[in-house]
């Protein structure tokens, strides 16, 4: 189903600050982040693993400092994105990723409170979506990208709708909210739920959120055939984050 | 050296090569883990982990509550090795020191619906709920006192806060603190008889309004550490919300503060919606350094404790409750990080055992 923020496209830009080894700046559904990525680089005394490198990642909010929910979000990415960066390539070493956010949407309905401790959900796509961005513009070598996606089942008129990307109040009014992310090959990297479903309606949802993630165009011959109604499906994250790479590397190389 | 010789009169034993089990364990303790997982001879020993437990055996849980005196309601859960207490004071929080307050005027014409949602929002706006995880408390050697929070703490913390407001565990009612007008000086209330003698205009004056709310804080002591530590908060998060008692409290206009009666009869239950139940699980990969490979087997190991958590990279934490209208299994939450092994049938398939789970837990709650 296609909601009305599933019709904006995302938007990014990569090597976009010049001092650090990656970087990314990616919007999307009214959030908007940059990321750098510096690595690999010595690690600190405590973080040293003899075995594989260690990647640290900081999430800085908008406004204000950082408080217990970035570290929560910061745990999350770490953990997944330790899993598809190869990171026992890089023993005894730091791939440090940093986030900022730039803006996320105003809610008009409520008078938003600059800390809260809750969970944001529908911000996780977008700093994941910049940190894979990034971790590429750097060349940092990795077994998968990966992209995320968050799903909100909003009651409507009786009805439960899914909408991909939901808005501020979409979250507000939400019956539950998902944030799935999935590998290149189509494995499920994270999965994060809150609200109150059942199993076959968390199935639905995963069908929903892999379609955004990778619906795979069956290509032949080179050729990626788009069926009109698969196009309808909102954004292909894993098309979007190839097509970015291939018009960055097409433009760092028309000198050729 | 000399007191061995002196001892015994043979002569010192040979160093041997074998290290004994806890040696072992201790030294390596993925390839421990491995060997014990999967035993040479399956049909003589069957598949167990270091801590004797089978792959998919919980701890036993055990739930003490009403064990802090001076506390509103407490809570004290242990498995295993992992012991927490939580406490639930209430504290009287007057609404002319909130900023911004805004009373919903119109509560009574509201669908049920919305008025739920309200109720989370006042909840969440006004920081009604106020949970706080200690783990610098010796309870395990990898945490020093004196030292910032550390990561796990606020991890845990924000998942606590995210569940208790997500899952509507309070019933925000319960909090609220009312006052009706009363007509003239006479300090009696006129509730009783408003319908037959007040006009429409002094109707509006005799709505009641809402002076106070109670603020729950919510406070988790770790007393000892094995792993796994967000069930066993949560678990005693719910425990102590159930037992909580608030005292009567009214608006004294007066004295225009809130007064409690301490008499233990007045004392109101919390209204507590939903039995919630949290289980966790890791997944052991048969290789450690290296790159893992298609055909790699591997183990989903429930309740992991402090060992096994060093020893896995991937967690799952699914909430689930059965307490609902034909028992149903609704999931609440579910936290899936960190690897691609839990994929989407393992993931359904897991949800039987959180609900296996459940059943032992409310078991252990009552």
């Amino acid at each position: 189903m296609a909601s009305p923020c599933a019709t904006s496209a995302p938007e990014a830009a990569l090597g976009v600050l010049p001092r650090s080894d990656g970087s990314a700046k990616y919007s999307h559904a009214g959030y908007t982040v940059t990321a750098s990525v510096n690595g690999p680089i010595e690690a600190q005394r405590k973080d040293e693993n003899p075995y594989e490198a260690f990647v640290d990642v900081i999430v800085r909010p908008a406004a204000g400092v950082g408080g217990t929910r970035e570290r929560h979000l910061e745990s999350i990415l770490q953990s997944s994105l330790s899993h598809i960066i190869l990171i026992k390539n890089f023993p005894r070493c730091l791939i440090q990723i940093v986030l900022q956010i730039e803006d996320t949407p105003e809610n008009d309905y409520v008078n938003t409170k600059l800390v809260q401790a809750s969970l944001n959900f529908a911000i996780m796509p977008a700093l994941f979506q910049t940190a894979v961005l990034a971790l590429l513009s750097a060349g940092v070598p990795m077994r998968a990208t990966a992209a995320a996606t968050a799903v909100a089942v909003v009651p409507q008129d009786g009805v439960k709708k899914t909408v991909v990307d939901p808005s501020p109040r979409d979250i507000e009014i939400a019956q539950s909210v998902h944030v799935l992310a999935f590998t290149s090959h189509g494995e499920l990297l994270l999965a994060e739920s809150e609200g109150d479903f059942t199993v076959k309606e968390w199935d639905g949802i995963y069908e929903t959120a892999k379609k955004t993630c990778c619906h795979s165009t069956p290509a032949k011959d080179g050729m990626e055939m788009v069926l009109d109604e698969e196009a309808s499906a909102g954004p292909d994250m894993r098309h979007f984050l190839r097509s970015t790479m291939e018009s960055k590397v097409a433009a760092d190389l028309y000198w050729k | 050296m000399a007191t061995l010789t002196s001892a015994g009169e043979q002569p010192p034993a040979q160093p041997s090569l074998t290290f004994t089990r806890p040696v072992f364990a201790k030294l390596s303790p993925h390839p421990y883990l491995l060997h014990t997982l999967s035993p040479s001879d399956p049909s003589t020993t069957p598949s167990s982990r270091t801590n004797g437990r089978k792959p998919n055996e919980a701890r036993k849980i055990q739930i003490n509550t009403s064990s802090l005196s001076q506390a509103h309601g407490s809570a004290l859960v242990r498995t295993g090795d992992t012991t927490v207490i939580c406490g639930v004071r209430g504290e009287i929080l007057p609404v002319a020191a909130i900023p911004q307050f805004r009373e919903n005027k119109n509560r009574k014409y509201d669908d049920a619906g919305t008025l739920e949602e309200k109720g989370r929002k006042e909840l969440k706006e006004y920081d009604l709920l106020v949970p706080n995880i200690e783990l610098a408390t010796g309870c395990a050697p990898q945490f020093l006192p004196g030292v910032p929070p550390t990561t796990l703490v606020q991890t845990v913390s924000t998942r606590v806060y995210s569940l208790l407001h997500s899952t509507g565990l309070v019933d925000v009612e319960g909090l609220r603190i009312w006052y009706t007008h009363t007509r003239g000086g006479d300090g009696d209330k006129m509730e009783g008889v408003e319908g037959e003698e007040a006009h429409e205009e002094e109707d509006e004056e005799l709505e009641p309004e809402i002076k106070a709310y109670w603020v729950l804080y919510i406070d988790l002591l770790f007393v000892s550490f094995d792993g796994n530590p967000f069930d066993a908060a949560w678990a005693a998060v719910v425990a102590a919300l159930k037992d909580t008692k608030l005292p009567a409290a009214r608006w004294d206009p007066d004295r225009e503060m809130v007064v409690c009666s301490g008499k233990e009869e007045q004392k109101k239950k919390l209204n507590v919606r939903g039995l919630p139940v949290a289980s966790s699980a890791a997944v052991f990969l048969e290789k450690e350094h290296a790159e893992e490979r298609e055909g790699d087997r591997h183990w989903i190991l429930l309740d992991p404790d402090r060992q096994e958590e060093g020893l896995c990279n991937e967690v799952i934490t699914m909430v689930v409750d059965c307490n609902g209208q034909d028992g149903e299994l609704r999931i609440r939450s579910i936290e899936k990080q960190g690897g691609t092994v839990l994929g989407r049938e393992l993931i359904r398939g897991f949800a039987g055992v959180a609900e296996e789970r459940w059943k032992e837990v409310v078991a252990a709650m009552q």
